[in-house]
């Protein structure tokens, strides 16, 4: 029947659809669909940024306004790839530019971007509205200033957790007068200092603000002065919070605060003194959403005073100095919460600094909405998952970190199979899932079994043999991501099933038993995988015998071939 | 600064793989993660003026500081699976966490045989510190400049240095002062 609909009816229906899979579900359908699904399509999403080339993007969507580009393997945030791999942003806008695509924005983790990027973004597209850049590398603040200077639409300049380096260059001043469009402004990962008058009269002229976040440089009495003039701010990020509480700056910051009544969402807090933080205990009960994950200077007790006020969050995202008694204050208090992510606040552990299983338990206790989770601790037991499980059956992401990776089960001398086992079978929704504890092959058995929507797994120092690796390859159909490091899954395990990798958007393995041969011999089969070996050994004549442990693989499918920007010791097979 | 950790990591065999594989890399075959630190912990002792620097400063610099130091083994480790940008973060701050500055000293109030005890390093200014003494002692404590209209009931603020003489509070910038303060106190007004 919708094939006698003209076509403006059915793009029309279309632009009801927006989900990217949806979107790609139409495409299937019939040619007359695809051919109006890729003329109407706006945003596209890329997982792999070498999946497919700039050039082959364009020419599908050549509507194309908004890209969002994923480059690095997720464990690159923790320093297992090397510097170089790639991900380079540049050949991308260059394509865009060169077929004056109506880019408006640009949404990127974990690439590389200099600053000639930038500079060359923000000169080719008039209507650029958004940059998102998220953990990403390689610019500068002069590369800011260009995006400031350049860009006159501009509504959206969000940097998350980038490593930026400082060029002093004012880049906030380089904002025109007659730039009064931005919604978003987030620079709290940026180390040096900006221009606070700049700041000020930016946002003064911004009367659509409505997320606002500060780095470490921007003290209390500027932070004041700022929020008389954005009371609409609805999502705020603390720089510095340190000052006399006797002072008059503190005085006039608490009064000011008291009128922020749309603030929904707090972060940052780099810098804090603990009398400070009373100054926001009344924005505190209309919070949904709390970030102090870098609020490294905010003691326990702190915390917890703090968290009583917060009854409406939905997110919280918080250090583990917060410890087993102030998770179970959140449990009593954040009873909405759905998002609970805590952090190490020593990376090697203080036992002073703890929270357990008891923690957890209290949290699904409290919490029955509770569908996301990371959660850093000194140890779990089984029956702590078992009871967590039972709690809350709506995880969808689930991820746990014993601080000591291969800890047993501390009450049983067991391992952690069952516990997360029974995550599994009763979480039927879980799309992500991140392992740690000793585990033998006996969890993997589970997970491929039950974890039917799983999409994304992290499994380090786990498992006992191939057979492991092959129970999660088998039994997981919607696998997409599998990152594996320092486990003994080897040849057979690889390539036992070649095929599954095609369905998959990338696999990771590290420090496993894998060698150079079977890297080779999959590659062989499987024409459209890239096969990528880091070989960061100093030796340069060194080849890569087929016997050969194989320290680091990357494999991805890809419709680009090989990559021509691989660093020397990439070895695409 | 932080801590020096010695953390002990067993090395296992990597004999187990059934292929004649030569392991031209020194890695061995899985080795566990180091755990909770068995061996000694021994944080250095700084002197008054890093932990001021610690304590009042922006952003802590590391110039008195040794940088975090782990052995190359630890760092290779990638454990546990935080972000760079966060970890940075915390080794900076990680002094901040296990000790935070105090500067405890005494208060005597002139005609008072019994003092107090202030922790000067829970102000920031002169300010904070001048109010504070006034709740503490119930009176009012002037400004080393101003002028009482009646000598009635005032009190000035004065600090004993490190060279054992009596000085006014308040000429000095405030971290200077707490370099040198060695115990307070507070006099009538209408003596000095």
């Amino acid at each position: 029947m919708m094939n006698y609909f003209p076509d403006e009816v059915i793009e029309h229906i279309f632009d009801y659809v927006v989900s990217h899979r949806d979107r790609n579900a139409l495409s299937l359908v019939c040619k007359s669909w695809y051919r109006i699904e890729r003329c109407t399509r706006q945003r596209v999403f890329i997982g792999n940024c070498y999946s497919i080339t700039p050039e082959r993007l364009i020419q599908r969507f050549p509507g194309l306004k908004s890209l969002t580009l994923k480059g690095k393997p997720h464990f690159a945030d923790f320093s297992l790839v090397p510097y170089g791999w790639g991900g380079f942003v540049y050949p991308w806008i260059e394509a865009l530019a060169k077929r004056r695509v109506g880019l408006e924005e640009l949404r990127l983790k974990r690439m590389v971007v200099s600053d000639e990027s930038l500079e060359l973004l923000s000169r080719s597209f008039t209507n650029f509205k958004s940059l998102v850049l998220v953990s990403c590398e390689g610019f500068t603040t002069d590369g800011l200033a260009a995006v400031a200077a350049n860009c006159r639409y501009l509504r959206e300049l969000d940097l998350q957790e980038n490593e930026v380096e400082d060029h002093k260059g004012q880049w906030l001043s380089c904002f025109p007068d007659s730039c009064t469009s931005l919604v978003s402004l987030n620079f709290a990962c940026l180390k040096g200092e900006v221009s606070l008058g700049a700041l000020e009269r930016l946002v003064a002229r911004s009367p659509n603000l409505k997320s606002l976040k500060l780095n470490r440089s921007v003290p209390l009495d500027a932070l004041q002065r700022i929020l008389t003039r954005a009371p609409q701010l609805a999502d705020l990020g603390i720089g510095s919070l340190v000052h006399d509480p006797e002072s008059e700056a503190y005085i006039k910051l608490k009064n000011t605060i008291l009128k922020c009544k749309s603030i929904t969402s707090l972060s940052g807090l780099l810098e804090v003194a603990p009398h400070c933080l009373a100054a926001i205990y009344p924005i505190c009960p209309n919070l949904t959403s709390l970030n102090l994950s870098y609020a490294a200077g905010i003691q326990g007790s702190d915390l917890i005073k703090l968290i009583r006020h917060c009854v409406k969050l939905q997110r919280l995202w918080i250090m583990d100095c917060i410890g087993d008694k102030g998770l179970g204050v959140v449990a009593q208090t954040c009873t909405d919460l759905q998002e609970l992510r805590v952090f190490p606040s020593v990376p090697f552990g203080n036992p002073a600094a703890n929270v357990t299983e008891v923690g957890l338990v209290a949290i699904s206790m409290g919490c029955p909405k509770l569908h996301s989770l990371l959660y850093f601790c000194h140890q779990m037991t089984n029956a702590a998952l078992i009871t967590v499980a039972k709690n809350c059956p709506n995880f969808i992401r689930f991820r746990l970190c014993i601080l000591d990776a291969t800890k047993p089960d501390p009450d049983t001398m067991q391992p952690l199979d069952e516990g997360f086992g029974a995550i599994v079978q009763s979480c039927r929704r879980l799309r992500r899932l991140s392992l740690s504890g000793q585990l033998t092959d006996q969890v993997f058995l589970y997970i491929g079994m039950y974890a039917e929507k799983l999409e994304m797994l992290s499994i380090a120092f786990a498992g006992d043999s191939d057979k492991g690796m092959l129970y999660v390859l088998n039994g997981c159909k919607k696998l997409r991501k599998l990152e594996i490091r320092d486990c003994p899954f080897g040849d057979m395990a690889l390539l036992t099933d070649v095929g599954k990798y095609e369905t998959m958007r990338s696999l990771w393995m590290s420090s496993c038993e894998v060698t150079v041969g079977a890297c080779k011999l999959l590659a062989k089969k499987m024409p459209r995988l890239n096969v990528e070996i880091f070989n960061e050994n100093e030796q340069e004549d060194c080849s890569l015998e087929d016997g050969q442990r194989v320290e680091k693989m990357y494999l991805y499918r890809t419709l680009a071939g090989k990559r021509k920007d691989a660093p020397e010791y990439v070895w695409t097979l | 600064m932080g801590t020096l950790e010695q953390i002990d990591v067993p090395h296992t065999q990597s004999s187990s793989s059934s292929s004649s594989s030569i392991d031209s890399n020194n890695h061995p075959s899985r080795t566990p993660p180091p755990s909770s630190p068995s061996s000694s912990v021994c944080r250095k002792r700084t002197d008054l003026s890093t932990d001021l620097r610690l304590g009042l400063s922006i952003s802590p610099s590391s110039q008195s500081q040794p940088p975090f130091n782990s052995t190359p083994r630890e760092e290779s480790f990638n454990w546990p699976p935080i972000k760079s940008i966060l970890r940075s973060t915390l080794v900076g701050k990680q002094s901040h966490l296990s000790q935070r500055p105090s500067l405890f000293v005494k208060v005597y109030m002139e005609g008072i045989p019994i003092g107090r005890k202030l922790n000067l390093m829970a102000h920031y200014s002169y300010d904070g510190l001048v109010k504070t003494l006034g709740h503490m002692f119930r009176t009012t404590i002037l400004c080393p400049n101003s002028q009482p209209l009646n000598s009635g009931n005032f009190h000035v603020l004065t600090y004993e240095d490190q060279e054992g003489d009596w000085m006014m509070v308040g000429d000095v910038p405030w971290e200077m002062f707490l370099n040198s303060v060695k115990r307070l106190k507070i006099t009538r007004a209408d003596r000095c």
